[in-house]
């Protein structure tokens, strides 16, 4: 404040004592070539809201329905899967409507957000190539606008869950926060990954696309893992996702407490985490040269 | 390769004082070429041999060779060299934005840059959030942003237009507000790359002078142009490169001599496009006639080259001149 003061007055700026740092920046390792520390959280946090709302706003700014959208688009999504199985298959069971809202909802979140990341950095290239700052929060942005997104979705959620006669639950205190948490770091560590790698291979844009595809159906979200016969349970417990949509549904629909099921949760998150920033910070400084 | 060390680091006043902002000391940046087919996922499960073959480097490019520079606190450091030289690129190495492939760069102080037209800017918010975002971006808190705006919006001189989406700006208000964001954010160290020349003229008299009032107040400024006329007039020392190497550094006259002697010199083929090229501007706009004149004048050693080749290529028949220079060079007269 006293500096933008300060520039307007040229006469006292000559004498205001510049903040001195001395960032070395490639002295010896490449950590050196990071923003130098003078950037403060405050920065780093009213950047990736600015970048975060921006984005939003310019999504749906020219649209009729605006932020409808987040959510109509997995609720129409759900109804669909609800029509084809639920009646047409006539595979559904009790609550079966609120069973599926309550796995497709936050895995539309997960979704979007891993979707979007895989081009984050090849979208923003011009960015990348002119100033420097924090490349994460590039990702963290897009972990966030679909977090937003999904907190937007979750009145339609209410809305189930009154008609199905469900809940509140008072455990729901824990066990929501539990869950958005973890899924919040799993995904920051996805997208962490994937961004980074798509940088220098592209083909992970679409690779990711028929992951993501296969991945929904291979997610106990349209049926209970019960329903998966015995030798093809492996796929559950490779899935990284599977795990957290089981505790998603059993705290919403009966007030559940994940109980074991938490841990391979936390495994897969912490995991995701710890190496989708490990390939970030190994990668982020040829960002600039490969978009 | 920087034999030419620098020579005027004894002499003079403008020479770098003993606190250095920006040091390079044998940089080089090397790129890969891409080859074609290299690298794709097809090409990789197709030929697995021929894509480990080509893990070795196959093509290369030093944009950059093995330069050393110290850039001393308040110095007006100009590079200027024929276009493909690799000034954009030590530059961007310089803030930081690209890793040298070898050797170190040492900055002191906050960096600012403006590289390019239009950096960072999204076309379809407005002016005014693409200069907050920017601020966020070079690590400004939102607070300290909006005190600088007024003066910003000013400067740029886009008062009513601010609010507007930035897809309806024309370049030249790009760059303008582009150059007030960037001289706006107390840079200590101010980077700059060949943007300058989109604006009209008043605007750019108003960016270089007031880049000479931050020189004046001690800010470090690097500056690539093209802009001979500013690089002698503000500079207090400058670079020639060539090739990705740095061939000459010292005075910025001494240096702005050298390289127009050098681009005179170069293909004939070179010469007379930039001949026709200049014909057609200066015919079609009194405005550009004068400034061409003005120009002139401050650029004796550049009038008085054309003279001496004009002369020398009387005395032997152009065609033949021409060929002795360049066996390639079509010679139509």
């Amino acid at each position: 404040m006293a500096a933008g003061r300060a520039i307007r007055n040229s006469a006292t700026l000559s004498r205001v004592p510049f903040p001195r740092h001395t960032l070395n920046l490639m002295s010896a390792a490449p950590v050196a070539m990071r923003p130098p520390g003078s950037r403060s959280l405050l920065n780093s946090w009213q950047l990736l809201r600015a970048l975060t709302t921006r984005d939003l706003r310019l999504r749906y700014q020219e649209s009729v329905f605006g932020w409808a959208w987040s959510m109509l688009n997995p609720l129409s999504y759900g109804l669909v899967l609800y029509f084809a199985f639920g009646v047409i298959l006539n595979a559904g069971f009790k609550d079966y409507p609120l069973f599926l809202m309550a796995g497709v909802f936050p895995w539309f979140w997960f979704q979007g957000a891993v979707q979007q990341s895989t081009t984050v950095f090849v979208g923003n290239a011009g960015l990348l190539k002119k100033v420097r700052f924090p490349r994460l929060i590039l990702p963290l942005s897009i972990v966030f606008g679909n977090t937003l997104q999904f907190l937007l979705t979750v009145p339609v959620l209410v809305v189930f869950i009154v008609a199905s006669h469900k809940g509140p639950h008072w455990s729901w205190l824990v066990t929501l926060p539990m869950l958005f948490t973890i899924q919040v770091v799993l995904t920051v560590g996805v997208c962490a990954l994937l961004s980074s790698l798509t940088v220098f291979f592209r083909d992970l844009q679409h690779i990711t696309e028929v992951i993501l595809n296969l991945l929904f159906y291979a997610t106990p979200i349209l049926y209970d893992i019960e329903r998966i016969p015995e030798r093809y349970r492996w796929v559950a417990t490779i899935n990284p996702y599977a795990a957290l949509a089981e505790g998603w549904r059993g705290a919403i629909m009966s007030g559940h407490w994940p109980g074991e099921q938490i841990i391979p949760c936390l495994l897969w998150a912490a995991g995701f985490l710890v190496l989708g920033l490990f390939v970030f910070r190994r990668l982020e400084d040829s960002f600039a040269d490969a978009v | 390769m920087n034999a030419t060390a620098d020579t005027a680091a004894s002499e003079g006043t403008h020479t770098p004082r003993h606190e250095i902002a920006l040091a390079l000391s044998h940089v080089s940046k090397r790129f890969s070429l891409v080859t074609p087919g290299g690298g794709e996922l097809k090409s990789t499960v197709l030929h697995p041999i021929r894509a480990l073959r080509h893990r070795t480097p196959h093509a290369e490019l030093w944009a950059v060779n093995d330069v050393s520079i110290e850039v001393g606190r308040g110095e007006f450091f100009s590079i200027i060299g024929a276009n493909g030289s690799g000034k954009s690129t030590l530059l961007r190495v310089m803030a930081g934005l690209s890793r040298p492939t070898r050797g170190k760069v040492t900055a002191a102080g906050r960096l600012s840059t403006l590289l390019e037209l239009g950096s960072g800017f999204h076309p379809n918010v407005s002016g005014r959030e693409n200069a907050i975002v920017n601020g966020l971006l070079v690590g400004m808190t939102r607070d300290e942003i909006e005190a600088l705006l007024p003066g910003i919006i000013e400067f740029s001189g886009l008062r009513q237009f601010i609010d507007q989406p930035m897809r309806t700006y024309s370049s030249g208000m790009y760059v303008r507000l582009g150059f007030a964001i960037a001289a706006f954010m107390e840079p200590e160290i101010l980077l700059v790359d060949e943007v300058l020349a989109v604006g009209d003229g008043r605007f750019q008299e108003k960016c270089y002078n007031h880049i000479a009032t931050l020189r004046d107040r001690g800010v470090t400024i690097v500056m690539v142009s093209h802009d001979l006329g500013a690089v002698q007039r503000f500079s207090t020392r400058a670079a020639l490169m060539e090739a990705g190497h740095m061939v000459l550094i010292g005075d910025p006259k001494e240096v702005v001599d050298q390289h127009l002697e050098r681009l005179v010199n170069s293909s004939p083929e070179i010469r007379r496009s930039m001949q026709e090229a200049l014909d057609s501007a200066i015919s079609s706009s009194p405005e550009a006639q004068e400034k061409f004149e003005r120009e002139l004048e401050a650029n004796p050693a550049f009038l008085q080259a054309l003279a001496e080749k004009a002369k020398n290529e009387e005395m032997s028949p152009p065609g033949e001149a021409d060929a002795a220079r360049d066996d390639d060079a079509p010679s139509n007269p």
